[in-house]
C-alpha cells in the first residue's frame, strides 16, 4: 500500500497548498505604480508630475472579482431582517398604531414604533426629523413602525398587519404655497420659512433705472434622487457591556454617530460606527435614516439586525436634489453689459431640513453666475412642503441655478441678438474680480475656458 | 419548499429554497456568492446580472426552481487561479469602476457579449450594457475596457495552435 505523504513532507510551500473545494483568491490589490519620485515636490505655479498619469484605482481588483464587501453582503450568526412601515399620507395626525397582531406573527421577533425612541428627533442640522413617526406624518416616506424578523419575507408581511389610523390633514405641496407667511406652519410653532439669506452689493433699484433693457424670466428645477446602485443598509449589533456597533452606508460617521447617540440616549462612546465601501453616494448617504431604528430593534431582540431599503423606499424616504423655483430680473446697457441683477430662490426643503442650510447658502452665493455685476440682489428662502426631504446632492444647489443664470444670458443674448459667447466674454469674471460675497478670485480663466470650448467644439465656425 | 440543484461556477450545488426564492436570493443567501448584487429587486439596474446556460439574465427576475439542472456563472467564477479574466484586467487597467456596485452585472453582461461576439462595435457594446445601469462613471472607461479586452480574448484565440 502507498504510504500517504502529508503536505509538509512534500516540502510544498503553504502558500502555494489551494484549499481543497476553494473558490480562488487573487491579490486583494494591484501592485503599485511606481513614482518618478525625484520630481514630486511641486513648486508654485507648476503642474504637478501626478497629473495625466495612470494610477491604478486600490479597490479596482475587489471590485472587479465581486469581493468588495458592501452591507447587504454582511451576515452576522443569530441576524434578523428589518422592515419598515411607511406612512403612504402626506400629512396625517396618528390617532393609534396596533402592532399586536404583527407580534403575533410566527417568526417575528419584536416590532417598534417612535414610542420606543429616547429621543425621537434628528437631523444634520436642524432636529426636526422623527426617527418614526409617533404624532405626525410629515411626508408619505415616514416611517410609522419597523418589525425584525427571522426573515425579510416574513418582516414585510408583518408590515401589512400593523393598523395605522391617521386623521389626514391638507398637505401643503407647492413651496410658493408654503412661503406665504398665513400658510400654517408644518413644524408649528417653528414657521415654514427655516431658511434664509439675502446678498446685496450696489444699488439695484437706481441701475434698472439707468439700464437700457430689462429681462426677466422664471425658472424651475425638479426633485431629484441619487439613486445610488447600492440601496441604504444598516446592520447593528449590541455587545454585553451595552455598546452598539453600527454598519452603515454612512459617508459622514462621527455626523453619524452623534445622532445616533443622541436618538438612543446613551454616549457616544458607547456607539461605534464602521463604514465599509459605498455604492454610490452622491450625497445622500451623508446622514443616518433608519440606523436608530435598527438598533433598537437589535437591543430589543438581543440578535444582530438588518436592514436594506427597497428601491422604492430609496426614492420616497431618503433624501433628494431641492426643487429650485428662480426668478431672474437684469438690467443690461445695449450692448450686452450687464448693470443689475435682482434674484429670488425658493428651495423646495420637503419635510425636514437636512443639508437645506448649507443648500441655500451655496445656492444663494453662485446664483448671480460667474459675472460681474455691480449691483446684485439675491434674496433665498427654503421652506417646509409635505413631500420627501431635500437634501445634500452633488453641488449644493449649485447645478440649479446655472441652469437659471445660464438659460438667462441666453434669453438676453437672442432678444439683443448678439453672440451667446460673446455676451459671456463681455460680463464674465476676470482675474481679480470679486465674488457677490465680496471674495477676490485668483487663477480666473473663465474667458480662455469658453474660448478653447467654442474652438473645440465648433463653434466659431458654426457662426461664420 | 423546493429543492434546486444547478452547477455554479462548474460546482454542481443544491439547496432547499421557498418557491418564491429568486435565483438572485438563492445565489446570495444559499450559497453565500454576495458578488452577485441587490440594487432594484425589480430587473431595471442589472447590478444582480449573471449568466445561465451562456446567456445574461437578471437573477432577481429568475426563480431559484428555474434554474434547476442549469449552468450558472457568477462574477465569482469568472477568474482563475492563475489570474484575472482579461475583462476584469482591463477593468482594473482602466479604472472603469468607481464605487464597484455595479460592476459584477457589467463585466458579466460584457462577458456574454464578447462569448458571442467577438469583435463587437462600441455601439454593440452599448446595447449590451442597456440593461446595466451605474451612477458614478458615465460608462466610458468600461466600454474602452470591454474593447480592449474583447480584443486581448481575440489575440488569445489567434495565438492558439489549431
Amino acid at each position: 500500500m502507498e504510504k500517504k505523504t502529508t503536505v509538509a513532507e512534500k516540502g510544498a510551500p503553504l502558500e502555494t497548498v489551494p484549499e481543497a473545494g476553494s473558490m480562488l483568491r487573487l491579490p486583494a490589490s494591484a501592485p503599485l505604480a511606481t513614482r518618478p519620485i525625484g520630481v514630486l515636490v511641486p513648486e508654485a505655479g507648476h503642474q504637478t508630475p501626478a497629473v495625466g498619469q495612470r494610477a491604478p484605482r486600490l479597490d479596482g481588483r475587489l471590485h472587479g472579482l465581486g469581493q468588495t464587501k458592501y452591507i447587504d453582503d454582511f451576515y452576522l450568526p443569530g441576524m434578523l431582517y428589518a422592515k419598515i412601515k411607511r406612512a403612504g399620507i402626506a400629512s396625517a395626525r396618528i390617532i393609534s398604531i396596533d402592532t399586536k397582531e404583527a407580534e403575533a406573527m410566527p417568526g417575528v421577533v419584536a416590532v417598534v414604533t417612535g414610542r420606543d425612541v429616547p429621543c425621537n428627533s434628528f437631523g444634520p442640522s436642524l432636529k426636526d426629523q422623527p426617527v418614526l413617526a409617533d404624532t405626525r406624518v410629515f411626508h408619505a416616506g415616514d416611517g410609522v413602525a419597523a418589525v425584525a424578523a427571522v426573515t425579510e419575507q416574513i418582516a414585510t408581511e408583518a408590515l401589512d398587519k400593523i393598523t395605522v389610523e391617521y386623521e389626514p390633514l391638507t398637505p401643503v405641496l407647492d413651496p410658493l404655497e408654503s412661503l406665504k407667511l398665513e400658510t400654517p406652519g408644518l413644524h408649528a410653532p417653528n414657521p415654514n420659512i427655516y431658511g434664509h439669506k439675502v446678498i446685496k452689493k450696489g444699488d439695484v433699484e437706481k441701475a434698472f433705472a439707468e439700464s437700457d433693457h430689462i429681462f426677466e424670466g422664471s425658472y424651475r428645477t425638479q426633485m431629484v434622487e441619487h439613486v445610488p446602485l447600492e440601496p441604504h443598509a444598516t446592520v447593528a449589533t449590541w455587545d454585553p457591556n451595552g455598546r452598539v456597533t453600527i454598519y452603515a452606508t454612512l459617508g459622514r460617521i462621527t455626523l453619524g454617530r452623534a445622532d445616533v447617540a443622541r436618538t438612543l440616549g446613551i454616549p457616544t462612546s458607547r456607539v461605534r460606527i464602521v463604514a465599509t465601501t459605498v455604492g454610490g453616494n452622491f450625497g445622500g448617504k451623508n446622514e443616518i435614516t433608519t440606523e436608530p431604528v435598527v438598533a433598537l430593534l437589535s437591543k430589543k431582540t438581543g440578535r444582530p439586525v438588518k436592514c436594506t431599503f427597497t428601491r422604492a423606499e430609496e426614492f420616497a424616504s431618503s433624501t433628494t436634489r431641492h426643487p429650485l423655483i428662480m426668478d431672474y430680473k437684469t438690467g443690461v446697457t445695449k450692448d450686452g453689459r450687464i448693470l443689475a441683477r435682482k434674484i429670488r430662490l425658493v428651495l423646495d426643503g420637503g419635510a425636514y431640513c437636512s443639508w437645506s442650510e448649507t443648500t441655500l447658502s451655496k445656492a444663494c452665493i453662485l446664483s448671480a453666475g460667474p459675472y460681474n455685476i455691480e449691483n446684485l440682489y439675491a434674496e433665498a428662502f427654503v421652506v417646509y412642503t409635505n413631500k420627501t426631504m431635500t437634501g445634500a446632492m452633488r453641488g449644493f444647489g449649485a447645478p440649479q441655478v446655472c441652469f437659471a443664470y445660464e438659460s438667462h444670458m441666453d434669453e438676453i443674448a437672442a432678444a439683443l441678438n448678439i453672440d451667446p459667447l460673446e455676451i459671456r466674454l463681455l460680463n464674465v469674471f476676470e482675474e481679480g474680480s470679486l465674488s457677490p460675497t465680496g471674495q477676490t478670485l485668483h487663477s480666473v480663466v473663465v474667458k480662455e475656458s469658453l474660448l478653447r470650448a467654442a474652438r473645440r467644439f465648433g463653434w466659431i465656425e458654426a457662426q461664420s | 419548499m423546493v429543492t434546486v440543484t444547478i452547477k455554479v461556477n462548474g460546482e454542481t450545488r443544491t439547496a432547499s429554497v421557498a418557491p418564491e426564492t429568486t435565483l438572485l436570493r438563492l445565489l446570495r443567501e444559499n450559497f453565500s456568492l454576495t458578488g452577485t448584487k441587490l440594487g432594484c429587486d425589480v430587473g431595471d439596474c442589472g447590478a444582480c446580472t449573471v449568466i445561465v446556460d451562456g446567456k445574461p439574465v437578471n437573477s432577481c427576475l429568475m426563480l431559484a426552481g428555474q434554474v434547476d439542472g442549469r449552468d450558472v456563472l457568477t462574477i465569482e467564477g469568472l477568474a482563475t487561479i492563475d489570474r484575472l479574466h482579461p475583462i476584469q484586467k482591463a477593468f482594473e487597467d482602466h479604472a472603469s469602476l468607481q464605487c464597484g456596485f455595479c460592476g459584477p452585472g457589467i463585466i458579466l453582461s460584457a462577458k456574454a457579449l464578447i462569448d458571442e461576439n467577438p469583435a463587437p462595435t462600441t455601439q454593440e457594446i452599448r446595447d449590451a450594457l442597456g440593461g446595466n445601469l451605474c451612477r458614478c462613471t458615465g460608462y466610458t472607461k468600461m466600454i474602452e475596457a470591454i474593447r480592449v479586452a474583447a480584443r486581448t480574448l481575440r489575440d488569445e484565440v489567434a495565438d492558439q495552435p489549431a
